[in-house]
Protein backbone atom coordinates (compact mmCIF):
# COMPACT_ATOMS: atom_id res chain seq x y z
CA UNK A 1 0.00 0.00 0.00
CA UNK A 2 1.20 3.08 -0.86
CA UNK A 3 1.40 6.27 1.31
CA UNK A 4 -1.46 7.84 -0.94
CA UNK A 5 -4.09 4.85 -0.47
CA UNK A 6 -3.35 5.27 3.51
CA UNK A 7 -3.81 9.26 3.18
CA UNK A 8 -7.07 8.35 0.80
CA UNK A 9 -8.16 5.58 3.29
CA UNK A 10 -7.87 7.41 6.70
CA UNK A 11 -9.18 10.37 5.21
CA UNK A 12 -12.26 8.96 3.94
CA UNK A 13 -12.58 7.58 7.77
CA UNK A 14 -12.40 10.41 9.23
CA UNK A 15 -14.68 12.37 7.30
CA UNK A 16 -16.84 9.15 7.97
CA UNK A 17 -17.02 8.98 11.48
CA UNK A 18 -17.05 13.05 12.35
CA UNK A 19 -20.15 12.67 10.39
CA UNK A 20 -21.68 10.34 12.90
CA UNK A 21 -20.50 12.33 15.18
CA UNK A 22 -21.59 15.43 13.92
CA UNK A 23 -25.50 13.51 13.29
CA UNK A 24 -25.48 12.69 16.86
CA UNK A 25 -24.50 15.64 18.59
CA UNK A 26 -27.09 17.40 16.16
CA UNK A 27 -29.91 14.66 17.20
CA UNK A 28 -29.08 15.60 20.80
CA UNK A 29 -29.23 19.19 20.58
CA UNK A 30 -32.73 18.60 19.23
CA UNK A 31 -33.95 17.00 21.86
CA UNK A 32 -33.11 19.33 24.10
CA UNK A 33 -34.39 21.85 22.58
CA UNK A 34 -37.67 20.31 23.26
CA UNK A 35 -37.22 19.32 26.59
CA UNK A 36 -38.59 22.08 29.00
CA UNK A 37 -36.06 24.26 30.47
CA UNK A 38 -37.59 23.97 33.37
CA UNK A 39 -34.69 22.43 35.82
CA UNK A 40 -36.60 20.86 38.01
CA UNK A 41 -38.78 18.86 35.46
CA UNK A 42 -35.29 18.03 34.53
CA UNK A 43 -34.19 16.58 37.91
CA UNK A 44 -37.31 14.47 37.78
CA UNK A 45 -36.89 13.07 34.15
CA UNK A 46 -33.34 12.09 35.70
CA UNK A 47 -34.67 10.67 39.14
CA UNK A 48 -37.00 8.88 36.63
CA UNK A 49 -34.72 7.51 34.21
CA UNK A 50 -32.36 6.63 37.62
CA UNK A 51 -35.17 4.89 39.28
CA UNK A 52 -35.66 2.83 35.71
CA UNK A 53 -32.24 2.10 35.63
CA UNK A 54 -32.11 0.69 39.79
CA UNK A 55 -35.06 -1.53 38.30
CA UNK A 56 -33.67 -2.55 35.42
CA UNK A 57 -30.53 -3.98 37.39
CA UNK A 58 -32.34 -5.29 40.11
CA UNK A 59 -34.71 -7.83 37.39
CA UNK A 60 -31.67 -8.58 35.73
CA UNK A 61 -30.32 -10.24 39.45
CA UNK A 62 -33.88 -11.63 39.74
CA UNK A 63 -33.54 -13.22 36.64
CA UNK A 64 -30.72 -14.65 37.79
CA UNK A 65 -31.77 -16.04 40.79
CA UNK A 66 -34.69 -17.14 39.25
CA UNK A 67 -32.23 -19.55 36.99
CA UNK A 68 -30.70 -20.52 40.29
CA UNK A 69 -34.04 -21.55 41.82
CA UNK A 70 -34.36 -23.43 39.70
CA UNK A 71 -31.19 -25.39 39.21
CA UNK A 72 -30.94 -26.07 43.17
CA UNK A 73 -35.00 -27.13 42.64
CA UNK A 74 -34.10 -29.48 39.20
CA UNK A 75 -31.03 -30.99 42.02
CA UNK A 76 -33.23 -31.93 44.72
CA UNK A 77 -35.89 -33.61 42.61
CA UNK A 78 -33.70 -35.56 40.02
CA UNK A 79 -33.30 -38.57 42.07
CA UNK A 80 -37.24 -39.08 43.26
CA UNK A 81 -39.82 -39.43 40.49
CA UNK A 82 -42.64 -38.11 42.80
CA UNK A 83 -40.80 -34.81 43.34
CA UNK A 84 -40.32 -34.58 39.83
CA UNK A 85 -43.54 -34.67 39.39
CA UNK A 86 -44.23 -31.76 41.37
CA UNK A 87 -41.41 -29.58 39.94
CA UNK A 88 -43.23 -30.25 36.70
CA UNK A 89 -46.65 -29.02 37.94
CA UNK A 90 -44.74 -26.03 39.13
CA UNK A 91 -42.96 -25.39 36.21
CA UNK A 92 -46.42 -26.07 34.08
CA UNK A 93 -47.87 -23.32 36.59
CA UNK A 94 -45.53 -20.79 35.78
CA UNK A 95 -46.16 -21.09 32.23
CA UNK A 96 -50.19 -20.63 32.39
CA UNK A 97 -49.32 -18.05 34.89
CA UNK A 98 -47.11 -15.99 32.54
CA UNK A 99 -43.62 -16.19 34.64
CA UNK A 100 -42.13 -17.99 32.04
CA UNK A 101 -41.33 -17.47 28.48
CA UNK A 102 -43.13 -20.04 25.75
CA UNK A 103 -43.35 -20.88 22.44
CA UNK A 104 -45.89 -22.78 20.07
CA UNK A 105 -48.04 -22.22 16.96
CA UNK A 106 -50.58 -19.78 16.96
CA UNK A 107 -51.94 -16.54 15.03
CA UNK A 108 -50.22 -13.27 14.89
CA UNK A 109 -52.67 -10.52 14.54
CA UNK A 110 -51.43 -6.66 13.60
CA UNK A 111 -54.23 -4.02 13.77
CA UNK A 112 -53.34 -0.05 12.90
CA UNK A 113 -54.63 3.32 12.35
CA UNK A 114 -56.48 4.20 9.24
CA UNK A 115 -54.09 6.92 8.20
CA UNK A 116 -55.94 8.07 5.28
CA UNK A 117 -56.41 11.53 5.61
CA UNK A 118 -58.72 11.92 2.47
CA UNK A 119 -60.68 8.59 4.45
CA UNK A 120 -60.73 10.48 7.57
CA UNK A 121 -62.10 14.21 6.04
CA UNK A 122 -65.36 12.36 4.91
CA UNK A 123 -65.65 9.75 7.66
CA UNK A 124 -68.05 11.17 10.13
CA UNK A 125 -65.76 10.73 13.45
CA UNK A 126 -61.81 10.52 12.92
CA UNK A 127 -61.67 8.85 16.35
CA UNK A 128 -63.55 5.62 14.68
CA UNK A 129 -60.10 5.45 12.65
CA UNK A 130 -58.13 4.75 15.75
CA UNK A 131 -57.67 1.63 17.21
CA UNK A 132 -58.84 2.20 21.15
CA UNK A 133 -58.57 0.28 24.15
CA UNK A 134 -61.88 -1.39 23.80
CA UNK A 135 -60.76 -2.81 20.37
CA UNK A 136 -57.62 -4.38 22.09
CA UNK A 137 -60.32 -5.96 24.79
CA UNK A 138 -62.48 -6.92 22.38
CA UNK A 139 -60.17 -9.11 20.61
CA UNK A 140 -58.27 -10.62 23.34
CA UNK A 141 -61.71 -11.54 24.62
CA UNK A 142 -62.36 -13.17 21.30
CA UNK A 143 -58.83 -14.66 21.97
CA UNK A 144 -59.67 -16.50 24.60
CA UNK A 145 -62.31 -17.64 23.90
CA UNK A 146 -61.26 -19.81 21.30
CA UNK A 147 -58.90 -21.47 24.14
CA UNK A 148 -55.84 -18.94 23.10
CA UNK A 149 -53.22 -20.70 26.00
CA UNK A 150 -50.82 -17.66 25.93
CA UNK A 151 -51.42 -13.83 24.70
CA UNK A 152 -49.27 -10.91 23.83
CA UNK A 153 -49.84 -7.35 22.95
CA UNK A 154 -46.44 -5.74 21.51
CA UNK A 155 -44.63 -7.61 23.82
CA UNK A 156 -46.78 -7.69 26.55
CA UNK A 157 -47.58 -10.74 28.19
CA UNK A 158 -51.60 -10.83 29.23
CA UNK A 159 -51.84 -12.82 32.61
CA UNK A 160 -55.01 -12.97 34.80
CA UNK A 161 -54.27 -9.36 36.62
CA UNK A 162 -53.92 -7.58 33.00
CA UNK A 163 -55.52 -4.42 32.45
CA UNK A 164 -55.34 -2.68 29.00
CA UNK A 165 -56.27 0.86 29.53
CA UNK A 166 -56.69 4.18 27.68
CA UNK A 167 -53.88 6.62 28.33
CA UNK A 168 -53.89 9.88 26.24
CA UNK A 169 -53.28 8.79 22.89
CA UNK A 170 -51.55 5.74 23.76
CA UNK A 171 -52.48 2.33 25.19
CA UNK A 172 -50.94 0.54 28.42
CA UNK A 173 -50.97 -3.03 28.68
CA UNK A 174 -49.74 -4.21 32.54
CA UNK A 175 -48.93 -0.15 32.91
CA UNK A 176 -46.58 -0.13 30.45
CA UNK A 177 -47.59 2.35 27.08
CA UNK A 178 -47.74 1.17 23.53
CA UNK A 179 -48.46 2.56 20.34
CA UNK A 180 -50.01 0.94 17.23
CA UNK A 181 -49.32 -0.53 15.55
CA UNK A 182 -50.69 -3.15 18.36
CA UNK A 183 -48.94 -6.65 17.30
CA UNK A 184 -51.04 -9.60 18.93
CA UNK A 185 -49.41 -12.90 19.48
CA UNK A 186 -51.24 -16.03 21.04
CA UNK A 187 -50.44 -19.32 20.82
CA UNK A 188 -53.14 -21.97 20.76
CA UNK A 189 -54.89 -24.48 18.16
CA UNK A 190 -54.07 -22.74 15.35
CA UNK A 191 -57.15 -23.56 12.98
CA UNK A 192 -59.49 -22.63 16.16
CA UNK A 193 -57.46 -19.06 16.39
CA UNK A 194 -57.93 -18.50 12.75
CA UNK A 195 -62.01 -18.51 13.87
CA UNK A 196 -61.60 -14.99 14.59
CA UNK A 197 -61.04 -13.91 11.08
CA UNK A 198 -64.58 -14.67 10.97
CA UNK A 199 -67.43 -12.65 8.70
CA UNK A 200 -68.86 -10.97 11.45
CA UNK A 201 -66.29 -11.29 13.92
CA UNK A 202 -64.82 -8.40 15.98
CA UNK A 203 -61.95 -8.29 13.13
CA UNK A 204 -64.10 -8.03 10.36
CA UNK A 205 -65.60 -5.35 11.79
CA UNK A 206 -62.17 -3.31 12.29
CA UNK A 207 -61.60 -3.91 8.66
CA UNK A 208 -65.07 -3.13 7.75
CA UNK A 209 -67.19 -0.66 9.21
CA UNK A 210 -64.20 0.58 10.84
CA UNK A 211 -61.46 1.04 8.00
CA UNK A 212 -58.82 -0.64 9.62
CA UNK A 213 -55.63 -1.99 9.05
CA UNK A 214 -55.95 -5.85 10.15
CA UNK A 215 -53.35 -8.40 9.10
CA UNK A 216 -54.22 -11.66 9.90
CA UNK A 217 -51.51 -14.86 9.77
CA UNK A 218 -51.69 -18.31 11.36
CA UNK A 219 -47.97 -19.88 12.60
CA UNK A 220 -47.07 -23.03 12.55
CA UNK A 221 -43.53 -24.74 13.35
CA UNK A 222 -43.86 -23.47 17.11
CA UNK A 223 -42.82 -19.92 15.43
CA UNK A 224 -44.40 -17.44 17.92
CA UNK A 225 -42.41 -16.90 21.08
CA UNK A 226 -44.30 -15.34 24.11
CA UNK A 227 -42.02 -13.34 26.52
CA UNK A 228 -43.10 -13.59 30.53
CA UNK A 229 -44.65 -10.97 32.37
CA UNK A 230 -42.26 -9.10 33.78
CA UNK A 231 -44.27 -7.19 37.12
CA UNK A 232 -44.70 -8.59 39.95
CA UNK A 233 -47.17 -11.13 40.88
CA UNK A 234 -48.22 -10.98 44.54
CA UNK A 235 -51.56 -10.85 47.06
CA UNK A 236 -51.48 -7.89 49.46
CA UNK A 237 -55.18 -7.99 49.88
CA UNK A 238 -56.53 -11.45 48.96
CA UNK A 239 -55.65 -14.56 51.21
CA UNK A 240 -56.23 -18.18 50.65
CA UNK A 241 -58.82 -19.69 52.81
CA UNK B 1 7.99 -14.95 5.29
CA UNK B 2 9.78 -12.41 7.36
CA UNK B 3 7.65 -8.95 7.93
CA UNK B 4 9.51 -5.65 7.80
CA UNK B 5 8.72 -3.60 10.88
CA UNK B 6 9.34 0.28 10.68
CA UNK B 7 9.23 1.43 13.69
CA UNK B 8 8.35 4.55 12.88
CA UNK B 9 5.09 3.63 10.35
CA UNK B 10 4.04 1.16 13.55
CA UNK B 11 3.66 4.02 16.32
CA UNK B 12 1.73 5.92 13.78
CA UNK B 13 -0.37 3.10 13.18
CA UNK B 14 -1.12 2.36 16.82
CA UNK B 15 -2.21 5.86 17.03
CA UNK B 16 -4.38 5.90 14.37
CA UNK B 17 -5.67 2.98 15.53
CA UNK B 18 -6.31 4.02 18.83
CA UNK B 19 -7.91 7.52 17.75
CA UNK B 20 -9.91 5.63 15.79
CA UNK B 21 -11.15 2.98 18.60
CA UNK B 22 -11.64 5.91 20.93
CA UNK B 23 -14.09 7.69 18.33
CA UNK B 24 -15.85 4.47 17.48
CA UNK B 25 -16.40 4.13 21.55
CA UNK B 26 -17.82 7.78 21.85
CA UNK B 27 -19.79 7.17 18.78
CA UNK B 28 -21.50 4.07 20.23
CA UNK B 29 -21.79 5.69 24.02
CA UNK B 30 -24.07 8.40 22.06
CA UNK B 31 -26.13 5.54 20.31
CA UNK B 32 -26.58 3.76 23.68
CA UNK B 33 -27.54 6.92 25.23
CA UNK B 34 -30.46 8.26 22.79
CA UNK B 35 -31.65 4.25 23.03
CA UNK B 36 -31.47 3.88 26.64
CA UNK B 37 -33.57 7.41 27.35
CA UNK B 38 -36.56 6.06 25.95
CA UNK B 39 -36.87 9.46 24.10
CA UNK B 40 -40.55 9.72 23.12
CA UNK B 41 -42.00 8.59 26.14
CA UNK B 42 -40.20 10.79 28.92
CA UNK B 43 -39.83 14.32 26.97
CA UNK B 44 -43.60 15.11 26.81
CA UNK B 45 -43.98 14.38 30.09
CA UNK B 46 -44.88 17.49 32.47
CA UNK B 47 -44.13 17.48 36.21
CA UNK B 48 -47.12 16.10 38.05
CA UNK B 49 -46.94 13.21 35.60
CA UNK B 50 -43.16 12.55 35.97
CA UNK B 51 -43.77 12.52 40.09
CA UNK B 52 -46.54 10.05 39.21
CA UNK B 53 -44.26 8.23 37.20
CA UNK B 54 -41.22 8.43 39.70
CA UNK B 55 -43.47 7.08 42.35
CA UNK B 56 -44.69 4.31 40.29
CA UNK B 57 -40.81 2.71 39.39
CA UNK B 58 -39.92 3.23 43.16
CA UNK B 59 -43.39 1.36 43.89
CA UNK B 60 -42.53 -1.34 41.36
CA UNK B 61 -38.91 -1.67 42.87
CA UNK B 62 -40.25 -2.12 46.25
CA UNK B 63 -42.55 -5.37 45.04
CA UNK B 64 -39.60 -6.17 42.99
CA UNK B 65 -37.02 -6.44 45.53
CA UNK B 66 -39.22 -8.04 48.06
CA UNK B 67 -39.86 -10.50 45.12
CA UNK B 68 -36.59 -10.78 44.69
CA UNK B 69 -35.46 -11.81 48.61
CA UNK B 70 -38.09 -14.61 48.11
CA UNK B 71 -36.82 -16.01 45.20
CA UNK B 72 -33.15 -16.41 47.47
CA UNK B 73 -34.72 -17.77 50.53
CA UNK B 74 -36.69 -20.09 48.51
CA UNK B 75 -33.07 -21.33 46.22
CA UNK B 76 -31.22 -21.48 49.39
CA UNK B 77 -34.01 -23.55 51.00
CA UNK B 78 -33.32 -26.54 48.14
CA UNK B 79 -30.02 -25.75 48.48
CA UNK B 80 -29.40 -26.50 51.77
CA UNK B 81 -32.59 -28.97 52.36
CA UNK B 82 -31.57 -30.76 49.59
CA UNK B 83 -30.46 -34.01 51.48
CA UNK B 84 -33.83 -34.66 52.58
CA UNK B 85 -36.25 -35.74 49.73
CA UNK B 86 -39.16 -35.35 52.60
CA UNK B 87 -37.80 -31.56 53.27
CA UNK B 88 -37.92 -30.79 49.13
CA UNK B 89 -41.50 -32.35 48.99
CA UNK B 90 -42.50 -29.63 51.73
CA UNK B 91 -41.03 -26.78 49.89
CA UNK B 92 -42.26 -27.81 47.18
CA UNK B 93 -45.84 -28.31 47.82
CA UNK B 94 -45.25 -24.49 49.51
CA UNK B 95 -44.41 -23.29 46.38
CA UNK B 96 -46.77 -24.98 44.72
CA UNK B 97 -49.92 -23.41 47.10
CA UNK B 98 -48.51 -20.14 46.35
CA UNK B 99 -48.73 -20.89 42.52
CA UNK B 100 -52.60 -22.17 43.00
CA UNK B 101 -53.34 -19.13 45.15
CA UNK B 102 -51.93 -16.58 41.76
CA UNK B 103 -53.47 -19.04 39.41
CA UNK B 104 -57.39 -18.81 41.11
CA UNK B 105 -57.43 -21.96 42.38
CA UNK B 106 -58.26 -21.05 45.93
CA UNK B 107 -60.88 -19.65 47.79
CA UNK B 108 -59.84 -16.17 48.61
CA UNK B 109 -61.13 -13.60 51.35
CA UNK B 110 -60.00 -9.86 51.57
CA UNK B 111 -61.30 -6.87 51.63
CA UNK B 112 -63.26 -5.03 48.27
CA UNK B 113 -66.22 -4.25 46.96
CA UNK B 114 -69.68 -5.65 45.84
CA UNK B 115 -70.96 -3.93 42.79
CA UNK B 116 -74.35 -4.62 41.57
CA UNK B 117 -75.47 -4.20 37.65
CA UNK B 118 -79.57 -4.65 37.60
CA UNK B 119 -80.19 -4.81 33.66
CA UNK B 120 -83.65 -2.50 33.04
CA UNK B 121 -83.87 -4.00 29.02
CA UNK B 122 -86.57 -2.91 27.34
CA UNK B 123 -87.49 -0.34 30.19
CA UNK B 124 -88.76 2.95 28.76
CA UNK B 125 -86.96 6.13 29.27
CA UNK B 126 -88.78 8.67 27.19
CA UNK B 127 -91.16 8.36 24.77
CA UNK B 128 -89.38 6.55 21.88
CA UNK B 129 -86.24 5.51 23.62
CA UNK B 130 -85.54 2.10 25.51
CA UNK B 131 -82.73 0.56 27.72
CA UNK B 132 -80.29 -1.83 26.18
CA UNK B 133 -79.34 -4.67 27.32
CA UNK B 134 -76.12 -4.69 29.18
CA UNK B 135 -73.52 -6.01 27.20
CA UNK B 136 -70.23 -8.39 27.12
CA UNK B 137 -68.90 -5.54 26.25
CA UNK B 138 -70.07 -3.58 30.17
CA UNK B 139 -68.99 -6.29 31.52
CA UNK B 140 -65.52 -6.30 29.98
CA UNK B 141 -65.22 -2.87 30.76
CA UNK B 142 -66.59 -3.41 34.16
CA UNK B 143 -63.56 -6.56 34.81
CA UNK B 144 -60.54 -4.24 32.94
CA UNK B 145 -61.12 -1.37 35.05
CA UNK B 146 -61.13 -3.01 38.44
CA UNK B 147 -57.72 -5.02 37.54
CA UNK B 148 -56.33 -1.87 35.98
CA UNK B 149 -57.31 -0.49 40.14
CA UNK B 150 -55.53 -2.86 41.21
CA UNK B 151 -57.95 -5.91 41.96
CA UNK B 152 -56.54 -9.58 42.87
CA UNK B 153 -59.37 -11.50 42.26
CA UNK B 154 -62.52 -10.92 40.65
CA UNK B 155 -65.86 -13.13 40.27
CA UNK B 156 -69.17 -12.44 38.35
CA UNK B 157 -72.01 -14.31 39.67
CA UNK B 158 -69.45 -16.63 41.60
CA UNK B 159 -67.69 -17.52 38.77
CA UNK B 160 -63.71 -16.91 39.15
CA UNK B 161 -62.24 -15.14 36.63
CA UNK B 162 -58.73 -16.05 35.54
CA UNK B 163 -56.62 -15.45 32.35
CA UNK B 164 -58.17 -18.04 30.28
CA UNK B 165 -61.65 -16.35 30.89
CA UNK B 166 -63.75 -14.92 28.37
CA UNK B 167 -67.46 -13.22 28.28
CA UNK B 168 -69.55 -13.93 25.24
CA UNK B 169 -72.61 -13.63 23.89
CA UNK B 170 -74.89 -16.42 22.90
CA UNK B 171 -78.60 -15.41 21.21
CA UNK B 172 -79.24 -12.48 21.57
CA UNK B 173 -79.04 -11.28 25.15
CA UNK B 174 -77.28 -14.68 27.13
CA UNK B 175 -73.98 -14.12 28.61
CA UNK B 176 -71.43 -16.73 29.23
CA UNK B 177 -68.36 -17.15 31.14
CA UNK B 178 -65.34 -19.53 31.58
CA UNK B 179 -65.96 -22.08 29.08
CA UNK B 180 -69.86 -22.04 28.98
CA UNK B 181 -71.34 -21.34 32.42
CA UNK B 182 -74.21 -19.07 31.95
CA UNK B 183 -74.86 -15.96 33.63
CA UNK B 184 -77.45 -13.21 33.88
CA UNK B 185 -78.79 -10.23 35.97
CA UNK B 186 -78.60 -9.24 38.47
CA UNK B 187 -74.56 -9.29 38.00
CA UNK B 188 -72.86 -9.36 41.10
CA UNK B 189 -68.93 -8.38 40.91
CA UNK B 190 -67.02 -9.03 43.38
CA UNK B 191 -62.88 -8.18 43.66
CA UNK B 192 -60.82 -8.17 46.37
CA UNK B 193 -58.32 -5.48 46.49
CA UNK B 194 -57.72 -1.63 47.59
CA UNK B 195 -61.64 -0.67 48.31
CA UNK B 196 -60.75 3.34 47.49
CA UNK B 197 -59.04 2.51 44.36
CA UNK B 198 -61.78 0.01 43.23
CA UNK B 199 -64.75 1.92 44.03
CA UNK B 200 -63.35 4.76 42.30
CA UNK B 201 -61.86 3.23 39.24
CA UNK B 202 -65.46 2.43 38.26
CA UNK B 203 -67.81 4.58 39.93
CA UNK B 204 -68.20 8.82 39.80
CA UNK B 205 -68.19 10.81 36.81
CA UNK B 206 -67.13 8.68 33.83
CA UNK B 207 -66.58 5.63 35.27
CA UNK B 208 -68.67 2.35 33.62
CA UNK B 209 -70.42 1.78 36.60
CA UNK B 210 -71.85 5.47 36.66
CA UNK B 211 -72.23 5.25 32.50
CA UNK B 212 -74.72 1.88 33.05
CA UNK B 213 -76.36 3.83 35.28
CA UNK B 214 -77.33 6.66 32.85
CA UNK B 215 -77.94 4.09 30.61
CA UNK B 216 -81.15 3.81 32.83
CA UNK B 217 -80.38 0.10 34.56
CA UNK B 218 -79.75 0.11 38.26
CA UNK B 219 -76.52 -0.14 39.99
CA UNK B 220 -74.79 -0.45 43.31
CA UNK B 221 -71.16 -0.05 44.76
CA UNK B 222 -70.50 -0.52 47.85
CA UNK B 223 -67.29 -1.42 49.64
CA UNK B 224 -66.87 -4.22 52.52
CA UNK B 225 -64.27 -5.34 54.75
CA UNK B 226 -64.29 -9.18 53.84
CA UNK B 227 -65.36 -10.54 50.82
CA UNK B 228 -65.13 -14.07 49.89
CA UNK B 229 -64.08 -15.30 46.11
CA UNK B 230 -64.78 -18.74 44.84
CA UNK B 231 -61.83 -20.89 43.96
CA UNK B 232 -62.50 -21.70 39.62
CA UNK B 233 -63.28 -25.33 39.92
CA UNK B 234 -62.26 -26.74 36.67
CA UNK B 235 -58.47 -27.35 35.60
CA UNK B 236 -56.48 -24.97 33.60
CA UNK B 237 -54.97 -27.64 31.12
CA UNK B 238 -52.64 -26.68 28.39
CA UNK B 239 -51.88 -28.17 25.21
CA UNK B 240 -50.30 -25.96 23.01
CA UNK B 241 -47.79 -24.08 25.35
CA UNK B 242 -43.83 -25.13 24.96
Amino acid sequence: MNKKTISLVLGLMCVVLSFGIAVQIKTINGTGTTISTNTRENELRDAVLKAKEKYDNLYKKLEDMETQLETERTNSTQNNDELTKLENTIKGGNKILGLSEVKGNGIVITVDDNQNIALSSWYADPNWLIVHDIDIINIVNELKNVDAEAISINGQRIVSTSAIECDGNVIKVNGQKIGAPFVIKAIGYPELLMGLDRFGGYLDYLRDERFLNVDIEKVDKEDIIIPKYTGVMKFEYAESK
Amino acid sequence: MKIKVNKEKLVMSITIGIACFALMLVMFMQFKMVKQTDITAIETMRESELKLELSSWNEKYKQLYARYEEVVTKMEEYKNESVTDQKTAQLLEAELEQLNELLGKTDVVGQGIVIQLIDNQGKKISEDATVYAISKENLLRVINELFAAGAEAISINGNRVISTSAVYTIGTDILKINNGNKISSPYVINAIGNPDYLKSSVSGKGGIVDELEELGHETSVDIRDEIEIEKYSDDISTKYIK
